[in-house]
């Protein structure tokens, strides 16, 4: 019934608000992004000239970049590792039948509810070695242990890296949760009779099934994990040091604080660049992993 | 080995332990930060840590109340969230409908571009975005702060509303229009009321959304502070740490009170949005 010229306008009309919200909050700024990495702002001495390329090759000869290139790279692997692993165990504890199965998903909901500010700044004293609730558990087993997480820098980058599983770890099991809904249940028995274990039928059955839900989910949250910064901002400020400033971290010190808006923008766009091409591949990728 | 009857007993212990680690490991945190919230501030540095109340007080919240503002922040949050939730929702059905029931390449590609959008990250924008704020006095003002409360939440409810309403027939449409309805009244009284379940529940996912957002108003407002960036604005008491933890931890347990409640009462509807947007992503 809409085939209607007339209502073409209409439908125009409709999607019009929606789209130019964010044509002006999201293609606007990406286009005066890529414009500015081309030129050297310094905002403080009021220098404002075109460079070309020349704020790209600083990228990679700055070392506060590199420190958090590495370590963006560090944390994005370990966090997904862990979301992977612990994800599906998680996953399968929530899809256990038992009288405690809604209360448990209650719970677990909860991380997801709440913003990574207020647990990254509970985070900061959670860790703090003398009254901080992380040592004072660990203490409960070894009462001489003493480790200030958040002064030395692998220890403060594991930190960070458990924050955000703590966080968003529920989140992903939820969705893993979400696919195992579908494998059905004719299948272990079937399974059964052939005289599979309850772990042979999950690496037979449940882990070939869900796979694919696990790829495609497991590219969002490597992509969230690349342009993660709420953690940092609150947690560590990118310390000790610059050992734990993610790269999202580092653009908006760049941009916001040392006002030196052109090598931030060209960071902001090598950063935009690897996402469009990391979700290109994997898309792809996963079209092509099918069961 | 063992019979049939002590396996199962065997199982449900193994379950049981299971869900309490679980259920300890991230209530066990949240319940510390409560103790901490209604701890006098001098006893938060004791070793070991008190995971019982002896003295409990309310002088962390009423110092919250009087010096740093809470019950404005706490209105102002409510303000911008509610508005950005409500005017969000209405932007967000309009194209929505369009989409789902127009089809031509001009809005194809407007879908595309849309879903896409969700993939240029905060940061990337942010400088270009501050400074054309400034330029046209939208920075620190409710207006700018909803605008870009409201672009984060329009590409997902977009996504969602538009696979309901692919589900709904045309036809329901369709004999509306020949009993006499103008398209507005159809759009209305007809395909809004069926919509009404999806609407809720991805209302509560943008509701969480909205007030877990964080880099919008730490960027885009100085003077107006939403209760997720005051958290990290509290003023440093005279102790040789750096957090003051009295005070973040009654903030903190402020923001979360609310949401576990919320969580408690939505928890289904929760789930269906949180799957929706999964098995669809």
């Amino acid at each position: 019934m809409y085939e209607n010229k007339k209502y073409l306008t209409i439908a125009w009309i409709l999607v019009l608000p929606a789209l130019l919200i964010r044509v002006f909050t999201t293609i606007y700024p990406i286009i005066e992004t890529f414009r500015i990495s081309l030129y050297d702002v310094k905002l403080l001495r009021g220098i404002n000239e075109f460079v070309g390329f020349q704020n790209y090759l600083n990228i990679f000869q700055d070392s506060k970049m590199i420190t958090s290139i590495n370590f963006t790279a560090i944390f994005v692997v370990g966090s997904m590792i862990g979301h992977i692993v612990l994800g599906i165990a998680l996953a399968l504890i929530l899809n256990m039948k038992f009288a405690g199965q809604k209360v448990l998903r209650t719970i677990v909901l909860l991380p997801w509810a709440m913003p990574m500010v207020v647990i990254a700044m509970a985070s900061k004293w959670a860790f703090n070695n003398e009254y901080g609730l992380v040592n004072d558990f660990i203490r409960w087993f070894n009462p001489s242990f003493k480790l200030d997480w958040l002064i030395h820098a692998t220890t403060a980058s594991n930190a960070v890296i458990a924050v955000d599983l703590w966080k968003d770890l529920p989140f992903f099991a939820i969705l893993i949760l979400a696919g195992l809904q579908f494998v059905s249940s004719d299948m272990y028995e079937a399974a059964k009779i052939d005289g599979a274990g309850a772990i042979r039928s999950f690496f037979t059955i449940t882990l070939p099934l869900i796979s694919k839900n696990i790829l495609v989910l497991s590219i969002f949250f490597t992509m969230w994990r690349i342009t993660s910064f709420d953690v940092v901002y609150a947690m560590t400020s990118g310390g000790p040091g610059e050992s734990t400033a993610l790269i999202a971290y580092r653009i908006t010190t760049e941009a916001f604080t040392n006002l030196n808006t052109g090598y931030a923008s060209s960071i902001a766009v090598v950063l935009f660049l690897v996402m469009a091409l990391l979700s290109a591949l994997s898309m792809r990728a996963a079209k092509r992993v099918d069961y | 080995m063992f019979s049939n009857g002590s396996k199962r007993i065997l199982l449900r212990c193994l379950m049981w332990t299971l869900a309490i680690v679980v259920a300890f490991l991230i209530l066990f945190p949240l319940w510390w930060i409560f103790v901490s919230s209604i701890t006098p501030s001098g006893e938060l540095f004791s070793k070991p840590i008190k995971y019982w109340p002896v003295n409990p007080t309310l002088e962390s919240y009423s110092y919250l109340i009087e010096n740093v503002g809470l019950l404005e922040k706490s209105r102002d949050t409510i303000i911008i969230v509610g508005l950005s939730i409500t005017i969000g929702m209405i932007l967000s059905v309009m194209a929505a409908f369009s989409f789902a029931r127009f089809k031509n390449k001009g809005l194809s590609l407007a879908v595309a571009f849309l879903l896409g959008s969700m993939l240029i990250p905060d940061v990337v924008t942010a400088r270009p975005l501050y400074d054309f704020l400034r330029q046209v006095h939208l920075f620190d003002t409710y207006t700018g702060l909803i605008i870009l409360y409201i672009s984060g939440i329009i590409p997902f409810t977009i996504l969602i509303l538009q696979n309901f309403l692919s589900d709904i027939p045309v036809s329901i449409e369709e004999s509306a229009s020949i009993d006499g309805c103008g398209f507005l009244q159809s759009m209305f009284y007809v395909t809004l009321p069926l919509l009404r379940p999806a609407i809720a529940t991805v209302c509560i996912v943008n509701f969480i959304t909205c007030l877990n957002n964080f880099f919008t108003p730490l960027f885009y407002s100085n003077g107006i502070s939403v209760l997720s960036t005051a958290i990290t604005q509290l003023p440093l008491r005279d102790n040789m740490y750096a957090v003051p933890w009295d005070l973040v931890s009654s903030m903190g347990w402020i923001i979360i009170l609310p949401i576990i409640i919320f969580v408690g009462i939505f928890q289904r509807q929760i789930m269906e949005g949180i799957m929706a947007g999964g098995v669809k992503g």
